[in-house]
């Protein structure tokens, strides 16, 4: 078992009048990809984005609880999210590159946190991260060509490598292939299980067999609250909880 | 119903509404083509002017310069009376009172464009030349077929005898029809022939420059601030509100708030481009505010999530991707206001601009008329001849209009870019 990275306690979420996560106690390991699996509007997404603070865009949402990273509390008003969001990358449920260059769509994160100071760094910037994205060879000659011309599957690894360009400790992926085929599904798991290596990811997914195929651990979310964690395996195969065994055969959800 | 009774009552009321949108269509553009050929049939005539051909003789003995004279000799010399002689040649008159009904048949600055001549060759002493001196306007009309000969004398501005040598010059082909510089070149006047768009021209241009200063930055800073910045409560619904309230004030309003305030409490100059300016960025900041925020509105918002979630500040996701997506839908929203404050009128009537304003202005202090004012006095005019120049004025205002519109479009099309 690797070590905690992120733990969060007594986590509560609201959106307005709605609390939308109900006292959330998670810890996520170190280089090891943790499945988050509840029917829509469990709050996974929601858990995921307070990582990175992604809900400090949404006015009426309030926070409330603690989340460490490395044993430091990021819910904490005084923390630069800039900073963080360096440390914690996302990818979206859609992709979402920037209506610009391939190159650019890379270059941009390091560029503003003044990582790769000449071209050649950055150079070299772009070229790892599309290696580690695994679109290098696919793009290589059109790197000036718009990110939005790429097919779907092209298009979230250029979102994934994006993420990576900024060399970031954790990589959160909110249902990162449901807006692919099958074939650019397949890619961004074996991506993902390549990435772990290095990132600790923690991955929103709707397809248990994405789950089962990616994750070491995961955790069910249900109504707001995270009914039951454990490991990969076993949460599928012998779950504690009768409603994670109901959700898991697809008999509600 | 049957099954193929209700699919063929669909199917009629598909074609119901086609031919009622058709039908819409063709309405619309008849009535532009009727108020384009109105336009165009009463003002392109105004492009041309009628002349006349003259021989002039600078005599020595009623000039007082000699050949060689410097500029400012010759615009001090008096070429009245070289003039008079010229231009009572063109036909055999008996006394004084044909003489002057001769006179009569040329512009009144007949005597400036002898002297102009001499300017551009100052060795004509002694010489004979054949100038084209434009006609009076009443001559300009007739000669366009504007101007009804058959009514009787009296009720005619121009007499019998007048007609008798018009009609002479016309057989004789000393009656020419010359492109009409003076409508773009000279400022207003009393007299239609000399009267021209010049100083119109620039008043407007003058006070739409100044009013793109003052109103597109204010927009702008403005719309990104509500749209990305301001937090979403009563105070920036409030704003909105009182925005779209503001967009839809009459410009007569506006005009007013102008008086008030620039004119009787600031007291800047009246008449003036600066003040027109001004006032028109008034009424054009809310018309601007609205298309920005749409525009802003219609970048998605997983670019600005995009940039946020690689670390950029709330700051730099808004400038460096949502403001240069926004950027092509701002711009021709601003061009598409500052068409509207182009042609805006009542405004500019109220801040002095109806004034009769000869000279064309140099600075945006100088006293000017502007386009649409200048519609507006000339089609109060009683004589014939500002019926053709104020169609010809519109006609000059709508092809700004049309060419500042298409730009917006274009820039829109070319600039816009595409997202999935």
């Amino acid at each position: 078992m690797n070590e905690i990275k992120i733990k969060s306690k007594n986590l509560n979420v609201y959106y307005g009048e709605k609390q939308a996560l109900f006292d959330v106690n998670l810890d996520l390991n170190e280089k090891e990809v943790t499945a988050l699996i509840g029917p829509s509007g469990c709050g996974k997404s929601t858990f995921i984005r307070c990582i990175n603070r992604m809900n400090d865009v949404i006015d009426i949402c309030k926070v409330s609880g603690n989340i460490e990273i490395d044993g430091v509390e990021i819910n904490d008003k005084n923390l630069d999210v800039v900073s963080l969001r360096e440390r914690v990358g996302m990818v979206f449920q859609k992709p979402n590159p920037f209506p610009k260059s391939i190159y650019d769509n890379i270059s941009y994160g390091p560029k503003i946190h003044g990582k790769g100071e000449t071209k050649s760094e950055l150079d070299e910037i772009v070229e790892n991260s599309l290696k580690k994205a695994a679109l290098w060879e696919e793009v290589k000659d059109r790197l000036d060509e718009p990110g939005t011309g790429l097919s779907g599957g092209q298009q979230q690894r250029l979102c994934i490598a994006r993420a990576i360009s900024v060399n970031p400790e954790v990589i959160l992926m909110d249902e990162p292939c449901s807006a692919l085929d099958p074939i650019a599904t397949a890619k961004i798991e074996e991506l993902i299980d390549e990435l772990k290596k290095t990132y600790t990811i923690v991955i929103v997914t709707h397809s248990m067999a994405q789950a089962v195929r990616v994750s070491q651990k995961t955790g069910f979310f249900h109504l707001g609250k995270l009914i039951e964690v454990g490991k990969t395996e076993k949460i599928f195969k012998n779950p504690d909880n009768k409603m994670t065994q109901d959700y898991i055969t697809g008999r509600f959800g | 119903m049957t099954k193929e009774e209700r699919l063929k009552k669909r199917h009629s009321a598909e074609k119901r509404f086609r031919f009622y949108g058709l039908a819409s269509i063709f309405l619309a553009l008849l009535f532009v083509l009727i108020l384009v050929h109105n336009i165009f049939s009463k003002g392109s005539s105004a492009f041309m002017k009628t002349a006349i051909n003259v021989e002039v003789f600078f005599d020595q003995e009623l000039l007082e310069i000699k050949n060689g004279a410097s500029d400012d000799e010759i615009l001090e010399a008096d070429f009245f009376d070289i003039t008079i002689e010229s231009l009572i040649k063109v036909y055999p008159a008996k006394n004084v009172e044909e003489e002057d009904a001769l006179i009569e048949l040329f512009t009144t600055d007949a005597e400036i464009e002898i002297k102009r001549a001499f300017l551009e060759n100052n060795n004509l002493i002694g010489k004979k030349i054949n100038l084209e001196i434009t006609a009076s306007d009443d001559i300009d009309q007739l000669h366009k077929g504007n101007y009804p000969r058959d009514i009787p004398e009296d009720r005619r501005r121009i007499s019998d005898f007048q007609l008798v040598i018009y009609d002479n010059l016309v057989e004789n082909q000393k009656i020419i029809k010359n492109f009409n510089n003076y409508f773009f070149k000279n400022g207003d006047s009393r007299d239609p022939e000399l009267a021209g768009i010049g100083g119109a021209l620039i008043g407007s241009f003058y006070s739409i420059i100044i009013c793109l200063l003052l109103a597109f930055p204010v927009a702008v800073l403005a719309s990104i601030y509500l749209e990305e910045f301001a937090p979403k409560n009563k105070i920036t619904d409030f704003i909105e509100i009182n925005i779209n309230n503001l967009a839809a004030v009459p410009s007569i309003v506006y005009g007013l708030l102008a008086l008030q305030i620039l004119l009787a409490t600031i007291q800047l100059p009246r008449s003036t481009p600066l003040v027109a300016g001004i006032t028109l960025a008034l009424m054009t900041l809310p018309r601007i505010i609205i298309p920005c925020r749409a525009s802003l509105k219609a970048v998605p918002p997983s670019i600005r999530e995009g940039a946020l979630a690689v670390g950029a500040s709330k700051f730099q996701s808004v400038f460096h991707h949502v403001v240069p997506l926004a950027l092509p839908g701002t711009l021709s929203g601003t061009i598409i206001g500052l068409a509207q404050a182009l042609g805006e009128t009542a405004p500019l009537i109220l801040i002095g601009m109806v004034a009769f304003v000869v000279d064309i202005p140099s600075t945006p202090i100088d006293p000017s008329s502007s386009l649409p004012v200048q519609v507006y006095l000339w089609s109060e005019s009683a004589e014939r001849g500002f019926v053709e120049k104020t169609s010809a004025t519109i006609m000059m205002l709508l092809s700004f209009l049309i060419v500042m519109n298409f730009l917006a479009v274009y820039l829109r099309q070319k600039f816009e870019k595409r997202w999935n």
